[in-house]
């Protein structure tokens, strides 16, 4: 049962996850390779941090995108059918969810892997400047922590109806709006700011997005 | 006889103009059973209430001895279900839908599926976003045979479909229930298709069961009646009269149709001072039109 759900799940947004797990692959390596370090000498931490910095933001943008497109792959041909088939299965509904979300899960530690696996290996390939340490397993910890959770968030949005993800949309909306509004008017209240703090610093539930997602640091 | 489907005062509001009301039907187990009616009755409304994908806000549902929606699950693994719509994910190919299909059910007949993989020359290579609407219609019977279910319900399930897929597709149900003894529920507005193979009928229009009895009875029940010096009040009649009208100006008088017609009903024409000129028996469809005449003409 587990092996079919998981099968129409890899069917739908496989070629999606193989593109991500390339990129995760690649990310570790790439990032090495443009800080372009030959000799591993105090000045050179001084150039390697800032470029690690640089690409320690496409590692979040990343777990987001494979959580988005594995949590709303893994609902669209159920939306399309209206559910019937699904609720037509002799299994209790929580059940199906379960299966969805465990194959979803499944399918994501294939890039998880990858991404530890660039990081091993960049890390070997890495000439480190004195006082500098490389952190591929941690690294790799956070991005599959970041991608569980951007998938549990669009999984659980897209296994709802239209209206739940509308009033969503809503929120979100009228929030820019309304911070737009105020821009316009020459206020200098910050609605969004203070929200998106408290989302993204501890003990905010986003936090592990604005980390320090560094492959190699001090 | 025990029922495979019962339901007692069901109610469901979809929307603001639709409402299945007070819906009671009951499905012997192992009849064949049409559940006939117009576009937008009511029909595809109480399938769905019956499977438990819809929720009904008064009644209750019972289904293979067990209630629904509450023990949905298990009365799924038994019963077969060809909705109205095809509902299959259309980027899998037919034999990756087979093989899905068959992981969630125990009783899957993998020899049964190949028989009929076979006999509606099925491509297992082909992905069901490429099947025509008669290839889908046989995909989902021959999923919903293969579970070997107890009770199958179907939705339309010839709706649109040629003559020569009808006859494959209906061939193989009945092939299927002669040897098994399942139930069978068909929804359908195909009333001549119904005629055939159905041992029970039920009526439903505008959210309620206007009648419901053997096939039989209901075929023979139905007549047209030409009526010579008919009264002009009509009390007590044995049988049910449900509509009256002029008669086309040949033979005169007037054009009865009435329910519950049996022969020695005659003598009670002779007790109103009226001649019996005719007695034409109706045909389903034209039982089925003249019954939701009646039931749809403003009382009184």
């Amino acid at each position: 049962m587990f092996r079919q759900i998981l099968y129409t799940q890899w069917k739908w947004s496989g070629l999606g996850v193989a593109a991500a797990t390339l990129v995760a692959f690649a990310l570790p390596i790439l990032s090495v390779q443009s800080a372009g370090i030959t000799e591993p000498t105090w000045l050179d931490a001084r150039v390697l941090l800032p470029e690690m910095e640089a690409w320690s933001r496409v590692y979040p943008a990343l777990a987001l995108a494979i959580g988005l497109l594995a949590g709303t792959m893994a609902w669209t041909h159920d939306h399309r059918g209206k559910h019937v088939y699904a609720l037509t299965l002799p299994l209790a509904r929580w059940h199906y969810v379960l299966l969805r979300f465990g194959a979803g899960l499944a399918m994501l530690v294939v890039p998880i892997a990858a991404l530890w696996l660039g990081g091993v290996l960049a890390s070997s390939m890495a000439v480190i400047p004195p006082g500098l340490q490389t952190y591929p397993h941690a690294l790799a910890l956070r991005f599959a922590v970041a991608v569980v959770l951007a998938f549990s968030i669009f999984f659980a949005i897209s296994a709802g109806t239209a209206r739940t993800a509308g009033y969503i949309l809503a929120i979100v909306g009228g929030l820019l709006v309304t911070q737009l509004l105020l821009g316009l008017s020459g206020s200098s209240t910050n609605v969004l700011g203070p929200i998106f703090d408290r989302m993204v610093t501890l003990p905010g539930p986003f936090e592990i997005f604005a980390g320090r997602w560094m492959l190699i640091d001090v | 006889m025990s029922n495979a489907i019962e339901t007692r005062g069901l109610h469901h509001r979809l929307g603001k103009n639709f409402e299945i009301r007070e819906l009671s039907l009951s499905v012997p187990s192992g009849s064949i059973y049409g559940f006939l009616g117009p576009n937008g009755s009511g029909k595809t409304t109480t399938v769905r209430l019956l499977l438990g994908l819809l929720r009904y806000t008064r009644g209750s549902v019972t289904v293979l001895g067990r209630p629904i929606p509450g023990d949905a699950p298990r009365v799924l693994a038994r019963t077969g279900y060809v909705p109205e719509r095809p509902h299959l994910y259309s980027a899998l190919s037919v034999a990756e839908a087979i093989r899905y299909h068959a992981a969630f059910h125990n009783s899957w007949d993998a020899r049964r599926a190949d028989e009929l993989a076979q006999r509606f020359h099925l491509d297992g290579s082909v992905r069901i976003s490429r099947l025509s609407k008669g290839e889908t219609g046989k995909l989902m019977m021959l999923l919903a045979i293969a579970q070997s279910p107890d009770l199958l319900v179907l939705d339309e399930p010839t709706d649109g479909l040629d003559p020569v897929v009808r006859r494959d597709v209906l061939t193989a149900l009945l092939d299927y229930v002669s040897q098994r003894d399942a139930t069978v529920f068909i929804s359908s507005h195909l009333v001549h298709e119904l005629e055939r193979i159905c041992d029970w009928v039920g009526v439903m229009d505008n959210g309620r069961l206007v009648a419901e009895m053997p096939m039989q009875t209901f075929k023979n029940g139905i007549k047209r009646l030409r009526v010579a010096d008919a009264p002009s009040l009509v009390s007590d009649t044995p049988f049910v009269l449900l509509s009256r009208e002029p008669g086309d100006g040949l033979g005169g008088g007037e054009v009865w149709v009435v329910r519950g017609w049996q022969d020695p009903m005659k003598q009670y024409f002779d007790g109103v001072g009226a001649a019996l000129r005719e007695v034409v028996d109706l045909d389903l469809e034209e039982g089925f039109v003249e019954l939701l005449r009646t039931f749809r003409a403003p009382s009184g």
